[in-house]
């Protein structure tokens, strides 16, 4: 079964890799906006996970609890290897299609 | 603000601990509106925005499934369908949330007094004991004969006696006058209940001279003592005496006998006392059966026993046996027969709801009839259709509840105020879980009712007809009974609610029209208590009430004004056997006992009493002056029947007491209840009687409004001394009034009820003969295209209209022939089957009836031929 990933997707997922360990909802959406200059709510994030995981792209398992966190656990999320294939064959259409385009780029 | 903490329920179970941890861990924990912001779009986005992954639909529905997701189905279903003719939705609701919400507050009022457990361990073995009289009344008991049961009577593990006490609190800001109860010192142990601090009375503190310690109510001791927890063991002056506090009573205790209850102290009698005499009928009793132990075999004990103290004592008994009361009956049986009457009316109420939801059902099956066909033709088996509609119908029974519940707990206030003064356990009325419960539970069995008549007849269309073009009103048969039946039901159950309002509004008139032997208009009254050492002899008392008339009788708009012992319809009285002069009887147990009234000089005249024959009293009636009394009419007639009473000599009080000339006769006076058959009177001048009246009260008739005056009035008795409470200021008008409560409560539901009932009946009528014309529209038209007239078309309609309404209330009387009977006992002055009431309630219907056919007639006229056929 191909999965095609949507844009948003992708950029979760980009920033799923990025993170490795330390990948959980708000150091998510953080990444996304320092590194992406995406702001994004949170429940658009968690939408995101969700539907990546329900798609096999990624899983997720708890961590353990800390004291910042008021004693709740983290839910810690993983590109499966599915989700790195999509996302290598987003990204490689991604820049075949681009390339050459420089050019084009810099026109008005 | 911490949204984290209060909203938390709103992200999905699954995700709820790492979002809310998140959340902590990105704001630390701050109040925050981005944290708001966050936890609402996390909420949002997986709640109801959720991603739906494909599912794959198993061949085989597990079971569990299967029901759960029909169910969910069924009631999603039912709310878009509910959603899509909101007016039919809305008036259901209402009518349901009417009939549900004054069920629940009907119950919540009857529940703790009729039901529940009275807040007391085992109070069903809780008794009242009292002597029963010859005529089958009961009188309270002296204390000797109370000494002599305690030890002879072995069906009870306790039995204590109580007598009311007024005590008045000095000291602390107002002179105040508590109500409060003296015991002896087994009461509190009798009831099961133990003070929350110090400790209950001893054997000790009951003996006279040790007596003077009190138990505070736990309201009393927070109001007056601010909640001191060092209270115990300290001194209070009541009434100028200094008594120690030796305990106080837990929040939860509820003095069921002596409602009001604010403080209690040891009775402290002993044999020798003057008011301790077999005689002295002033305790009350109350006492704690053994386990195992019977009410009727105790009685059958203490009649034994009763029957040996009369045979020992033949001149100090009249009664001839005791009764044993259980707790419950005692305290429940003032207002056991209204309660129930209003909560019979409320039920009926409710069914005429569920009849009214009913017929709107079955009207709106008529326009569903293709939509259920095509889902019969589906496939659709009967059942599935009827679930589909009783999901229907509970969805609207809960939300009807639910409504229902929101009434109930605001009328539930209105009902309190309005319900007489001896409704017990007022504190414990509330919309508890219980009531709840009983809200939900009577909105699915509502919801059940109400659609189940309509299901059965719907689910099941004739296919070809419903589906054919054109013969969408096939106009089922059976559909058409059932309405009929439903609006006979109604105007049924409407009629029976309206005899009974009809027959408490006709008693409530009669009532009101009993001359109470005075005239109560311009009167105004309060009471004045001399209290304290200062008023400790009689002659200062009078005098204080004799300085208190002249201040009275200065305020500009007083015309006269009088001071009696006990007010007419006061609640209290004081009564004594009266022995005449020359008819001794050898038991002087044996004289009729008479209302005692000790007056001042104006009093008749202020009461506007009738003086029948003889002199009134005067200011020369004073200490010294030779002792006279007034009697009023049925004391002659009864006891001196073809004489003339005038001059002769009676003795009131015992045989030491002095005798008293008769010198005048007035007329009657109604003392307990204007429903009370009359009792003897006798009349006292203030100052010739036993002693001083430490309370009398004022009656002042005045020019105007006397509510107006009654701060004037009291400020006038305060100068005169402003120690001294003054007590329950009202205007007669009030004071009559009061006494008809529990029928006044009874007759203001029943109204009520009884005006929802007809609107209900009306619109139910309105409904079936709407409904009927729509369906007979080809037929209507075909008549008038044949040549009815007018008149005709409408005679017809009328004519179906009037046969349901005539069908129901042929049904209706027969029903409050056998009804009305419940409500006897707060009748009055007719009987349960007043033929005025009858036939005045036959009447309204009647029109009420024939104005909800004439909007359906109307439209029958108004049947176009042309388009009525136009579909063939």
């Amino acid at each position: 079964m191909t999965t095609n990933l949507g844009e948003f997707e992708q950029l979760v997922l980009l920033t799923l890799l990025g993170l490795g360990q330390e990948a959980y909802g708000v150091t998510v959406r953080a990444q996304l906006e320092r590194r992406g200059g995406r702001t994004v709510s949170l429940g658009t994030v968690y939408k995101t996970l969700l539907r990546l995981e329900a798609k096999g792209l990624v899983t997720a398992h708890f961590g353990e609890p800390t004291a910042e966190r008021g004693g709740r656990r983290k839910k810690h999320y993983e590109v499966t290897a599915p989700g790195r294939r999509a996302l290598q064959r987003s990204l490689s259409a991604l820049r075949k299609l681009a390339r050459g385009l420089d050019a084009a780029w810099e026109a008005p | 603000m911490r949204p984290t903490r209060w909203l938390g329920w709103l992200i999905p179970e699954a995700e709820r601990e790492c979002v809310l941890g998140d959340l902590d861990e990105a704001y630390g924990g701050r109040r925050s509106l981005h944290c708001l912001a966050d936890l609402l779009s996390v909420a949002w986005a997986l709640r109801f925005n959720r991603p739906r992954p494909v599912r794959r639909i198993p061949l085989t529905p597990r079971r569990g499934d299967f029901i759960m997701t029909t169910l969910g189905n069924d009631i999603r279903y039912a709310l878009r369908q509910l959603g899509r003719s909101p007016g039919f939705t809305l008036l259901s609701i209402l009518t349901l949330a009417l009939g549900i919400g004054a069920t629940t507050a009907m119950f919540s009022v009857v529940n703790p007094i009729l039901l529940e457990p009275l807040p007391y361990p085992n109070p069903d073995r809780i008794v009242a004991l009292w002597e029963r009289e010859k005529d089958g009344s009961e009188d309270n008991t002296g204390y000797l004969t109370f000494l002599d049961i305690q030890r002879m009577a072995t069906s009870f593990d306790g039995i204590a006696v109580t007598s009311q006490w007024q005590p008045t609190l000095q000291g602390r800001g107002d002179p105040e006058r508590l109500n409060g109860q003296r015991v002896t010192q087994r009461y509190f142990s009798i009831l099961g209940v133990h003070p929350a601090l110090g400790h209950d009375f001893t054997a000790e503190e009951n003996i006279r001279g040790r007596h003077r310690v009190t138990i505070l109510s736990h309201g009393l001791w927070q109001r007056r003592f601010g909640g001191d927890s060092a209270i115990v063991g300290r001194s209070v002056s009541f009434d100028g005496i200094q008594y120690t506090v030796v305990g106080v009573m837990p929040k939860s205790f509820e003095s069921l006998l002596a409602p009001g209850a604010q403080l209690w102290a040891p009775l402290g009698y002993e044999p020798s006392l003057p008011f301790a005499c077999r005689t002295c009928h002033h305790l009350r009793e109350v006492a704690r059966l053994n386990p195992g132990i019977s009410p009727e075999r105790a009685r059958t004990e203490l009649d034994l026993l009763f029957s040996r103290l009369v045979a020992e004592h033949p001149t100090e008994y009249s009664g001839v046996g005791m009764y044993v009361v259980p707790l419950r009956s005692q305290v429940t049986r003032d207002v056991r027969p209204a309660l129930l009457a209003v909560l019979g009316a409320v039920g009926f109420v409710l069914l005429i709801a569920c009849a009214n939801v009913s017929g709107l059902l079955l009207g709106r099956a008529l326009q569903r009839e293709g939509e259920f066909a095509i889902r019969g033709a589906l496939g659709a088996g009967r059942g599935r259709v009827v679930r589909q509609l009783l999901t229907e119908s509970i969805l609207l029974g809960l939300v009807g509840g639910a409504a229902g519940a929101l009434l109930a707990w605001g009328g539930i206030r209105g009902l309190v105020a309005l319900g007489p003064a001896s409704l017990p356990r007022l504190s414990a009325i509330s919309i508890d879980a219980r009531a709840l419960g009983f809200t939900a539970a009577l909105s699915i069995a509502t919801g059940l009712l109400f659609g189940l008549v309509p299901a059965l007849a719907t689910a099941r269309p004739d296919l070809f007809t419903a589906l054919r073009p054109g013969g969408r009103h096939s106009g089922q048969r059976s559909r058409r009974l059932a309405r009929a039946v439903l609006v006979v039901g109604e105007v049924g159950l409407a009629l029976m609610l309206l005899v009974g309002a009809g027959l408490l509004m006709r008693s409530l008139g009669k009532l009101l029209a009993v001359n109470p032997g005075f005239e109560p208009k311009g009167l105004l009254t309060m009471e004045v208590q001399t209290t304290g050492a200062r008023y400790g002899d009689n002659a200062a008392t009078w005098a204080f009430f004799d300085r208190a008339m002249d201040a009275v009788k200065a305020v500009p708009g007083v015309e006269i004004a009088g001071w009696t012992s006990q007010l007419p319809l006061g609640g209290d009285f004081d009564r004594y056997g009266v022995q005449i002069e020359g008819k001794l009887l050898a038991n002087p147990e044996d004289a009729p006992s008479a209302d005692r009234y000790a007056v001042s000089a104006d009093y008749i005249r202020a009461m506007r009493i009738p003086l029948r024959r003889g002199r009134g009293f005067t200011a020369q009636d004073g200490p010294n002056a030779p002792r006279v009394a007034l009697i009023n009419e049925t004391f002659a007639r009864l006891s001196w029947a073809g004489e003339d009473p005038i001059g002769e000599r009676v003795q009131a009080g015992g045989p030491e007491t002095p005798w008293r000339t008769v010198v005048g006769i007035v007329g009657d006076v109604h003392h307990v209840g204007l429903d009370e058959t009359q009792a003897p009177q006798l009349y006292i001048p203030e100052s010739q009687w036993l002693g001083a009246d430490g309370a009398m009260v004022l009656a002042a008739r005045v020019r105007g409004d006397p509510l107006a005056l009654i701060p004037t009035v009291r400020a006038a008795l305060q100068a005169v001394d402003p120690s001294l409470p003054i007590l329950r200021p009202a205007t007669m008008e009030q004071v009559v009034s009061a006494t008809t409560q529990p029928r006044r409560f009874a007759f203001v539901l029943f109204q009520a009820f009884a005006l929802v009932a007809l609107l209900l009946a009306a619109a139910g009528i309105y409904g079936v003969l709407a409904g009927s014309v729509t369906e007979r529209t080809k037929e209507l038209g075909i008549r008038a295209a044949l040549g009815a007239s007018r008149n005709g078309l409408v005679s017809l309609v009328v004519r179906q209209g009037l046969g349901l309404a005539a069908a129901g209330m042929a049904v209706g009387s027969a029903g409050a022939v056998v009804l009305s009977r419940f409500l006897q006992r707060l009748l009055f002055g007719i009987g349960p089957r007043d033929p005025i009431t009858f036939a005045a309630v036959v009447a309204v219907l009647l029109g009420v009836a024939l104005v909800a056919c004439w909007a359906p007639a109307w439209r029958a006229t108004r049947v176009s031929p042309l388009e009525a056929l136009r579909g063939e």
